[in-house]
């Protein structure tokens, strides 16, 4: 009963429009005022504590990271490096687009700012060599989101906290799964260009291939900072993510010079803007999982579900269906943030393994981020590429059909994902 | 107001600049520390970097309930917007109101109950003392690493979120003025005016 009135009244609040994080703020206090005798000063003190974490602060760490490095100048570096690898294949644009889209958004740690950045460059190059828009602009949406795939990763950070689940875990499971949907793209991207016959570009040479290499791989040796680092046990993830926004810095400032000094302040401030936007969501969550946990939701949705003789197999097709639609509404980091704390303790009454299911939500943040009707790659996308969202829909759709294909591997094949982080003895 | 705005813009990006620095520094002294460099090593031995991932806490926390505020005048707060985006103007302006209403109803509640928190774990005993009066108000506790009394650390619930409800009644009043919120671009990239030539 408790459980219909709290997730009424939260999807009541939301569907007004009002912030995410403030509409779980409200819910959980109305439900403390009417319902509970536990006093609201809790409330406040939750509201401290919630964020009081030092594995939390991975996350402003990482965001400034990708602030650092998010410029014209990397993205640029990043594509002359994919093209003069790829751009004789098949495909040759497209299919640097996509390598590109996996080393910036990898870097950057987001989605959409890939999409700009890759974007904006890459587009009026393909049309001018011939491409038509829509190819273009449906690799470039798609490929995108592969950056919360590929560590570091906002939105594993996310789930880690949700579900106290090992950092460093899920983002080695990240890898292998992330290379593969790089892959998959790119293969439709090859079949597509080739059935079509879209131009080549003329074979690079090893010195050139060389040169593109050395330019990008300061940009590069961020990936292998915070993975290395967090498996080398040298330091902990929000150290490796402070590490790492030091090194951004000194690259992006000294060795790069995209940005001065004075630039310095303006990337500080936007990394804290964003920052403080998704830690407000976090502590307002983390109260509203106290609440389920208080009330005992999770546990009785269980109970539940295995009493309707609901197998793994049917669970987890729910919760991909389930994530898609919500998908449609919301950003990742706030879906990861109400749905985990609900949906994991059902996972682990049916013996899913905690790290594989972080990435099948991970790849459903991906999926979301892609399709209409708010993808927010979508949204930047047609700002991009000049395009209206129902034409963008449809170019984007073979990729999409792509990633589908995906999630169901990664659904049902958990050692795809759960392989390298055992070898590397971080899981059973 | 320009005065208040430069603060809060100051505050946030110094906190971040400053916890980086930190932790960085922190690791760094873990590892030289560990080198046998004659006269280094001893001099970093005598320092005592305990109290960094107290510190660094402290100001994330500080740093996220004003960049709370300050992401409230640059509109980074997103909801779920599918629905009223349907509807005709004049009932989607009330449905941003009442939205904007309910973020301010939020956020004074909590620096209220806030407020009471700092209160009863030691601002009261600070209070009465502070002036001279007796007081047999509970002292308070402080942090285990940095020794600070935690009423102190905590007053950024209440000072943050008078702020971010200041905030959203300045955006409310901003939008009926002149109809317009203030839109956070997440795609924002710089440095991509440049031309560049690809694939050659």
């Amino acid at each position: 009963m408790s459980a219909l009135i709290i997730f009424s009244l939260l999807l009541v609040l939301m569907l007004t429009g009002m912030p995410i994080s403030i509409s779980l703020g409200l819910t959980v206090l109305t439900f403390m005022f009417t319902m509970t005798t536990t006093p609201p000063v809790e409330v406040a003190h939750k509201l401290f504590t919630g964020i009081e974490n030092f594995g939390v602060m991975a996350i402003p760490f990482f965001i400034l990271a990708g602030n650092f490095l998010t410029h014209g100048g990397v993205a640029a570096r990043m594509i002359r490096f994919a093209t003069s690898m790829v751009g004789h294949m098949h495909g040759g644009l497209g299919l640097a687009g996509v390598l590109a889209c996996a080393l910036f958004a990898a870097v950057s740690g987001s989605s959409p700012a890939t999409v700009v950045a890759i974007g904006s460059i890459l587009l009026p190059a393909m049309v001018k060599a011939g491409f038509p828009k829509r190819f273009g602009a449906g690799v470039i949406t798609t490929s995108g989101a592969l950056g919360i795939l590929i560590p570091p990763s906002i939105v594993m950070v996310m789930y880690s906290i949700a579900t106290n689940t090992s950092v460093g875990a899920l983002f080695m499971a990240g890898v292998i799964p992330g290379l593969i949907l790089a892959t998959m793209l790119g293969m439709t991207t090859w079949y597509l260009a080739r059935k079509n016959g879209y131009p080549r570009l003329a074979k690079a040479s090893w010195p050139q291939r060389l040169r593109a290499f050395r330019e990008s791989i300061w940009g590069l040796l961020l990936i292998v900072v915070v993975i290395g680092g967090i498996y080398g046990g040298i330091f902990t993830p929000t150290e490796a993510a402070a590490v790492s926004a030091v090194y951004a810095f000194f690259i992006a400032v000294f060795v790069y010079k995209d940005l001065k000094m004075s630039d310095v302040p303006r990337v500080l401030l936007s990394s804290a803007n964003l920052s403080a936007m998704l830690l407000y969501i976090i502590t307002n969550a983390v109260m509203f999982s106290f609440i389920l946990t208080d009330q005992q939701i999770p546990q009785t949705l269980a109970e539940w579900m295995l009493a309707q003789g609901l197998g793994p197999i049917a669970f987890l097709l729910a919760v991909n269906i389930l994530l898609l639609i919500a998908g449609n509404f919301m950003e990742p980091s706030s879906i990861v943030l109400i749905m985990a704390p609900i949906l994991f303790p059902i996972a682990m009454r049916m013996g899913i393994n905690p790290v594989h299911f972080g990435i099948l939500i991970t790849v459903n943040m991906e999926v979301g981020m892609c399709h209409p009707p708010v993808g927010l790659n979508m949204y930047v996308a047609s700002g991009v590429a000049k395009m209206g969202i129902t034409e963008l829909t449809i170019a984007v759709w073979p990729w999409l059909l792509t990633m589908l294909v995906f999630l169901g591997f990664v659904t049902y094949m958990p050692e795809m994902s759960l392989w390298l982080p055992r070898v590397l003895g971080m899981v059973q | 107001m320009k005065f208040l705005d430069h603060l809060e813009e100051w505050l946030i990006a110094t906190l971040m600049g400053l916890a980086t620095t930190i932790v960085f520094l922190s690791v760094a002294h873990r590892y030289l520390s560990g080198f046998a460099i004659p006269h280094l090593q001893d001099w970093l031995l005598t320092m005592d970097v305990s109290w960094s991932q107290e510190v660094t806490i402290i100001m994330f926390v500080w740093m996220a309930k004003f960049g709370a505020a300050y992401g409230v005048r640059t509109g980074i707060h997103v909801g779920v917007d599918v629905l009223i985006n349907r509807m005709q103007p004049k009932l989607r302006a009330k449905f941003v109101l009442f939205g904007l209403g309910a973020g301010a109803l939020f956020t004074a509640l909590v620096a209220i109950l806030g407020a009471q928190l700092c209160w009863h774990s030691g601002l009261e005993h600070f209070a009465y003392t502070l002036f001279g009066l007796p007081s047999d108000a509970f002292g308070g506790s402080t942090k285990p690493d940095t020794g600070w009394p935690v009423w102190a650390v905590y007053l950024a619930i209440p000072l943050g979120s008078s702020l971010m409800c200041f905030r959203f009644i300045q955006v409310a009043v901003a939008f009926l003025r002149t109809g317009e919120l203030p839109h956070h671009d997440h795609g924002h990239v710089d440095g991509l005016d440049e031309e560049m030539e690809v694939g050659k």
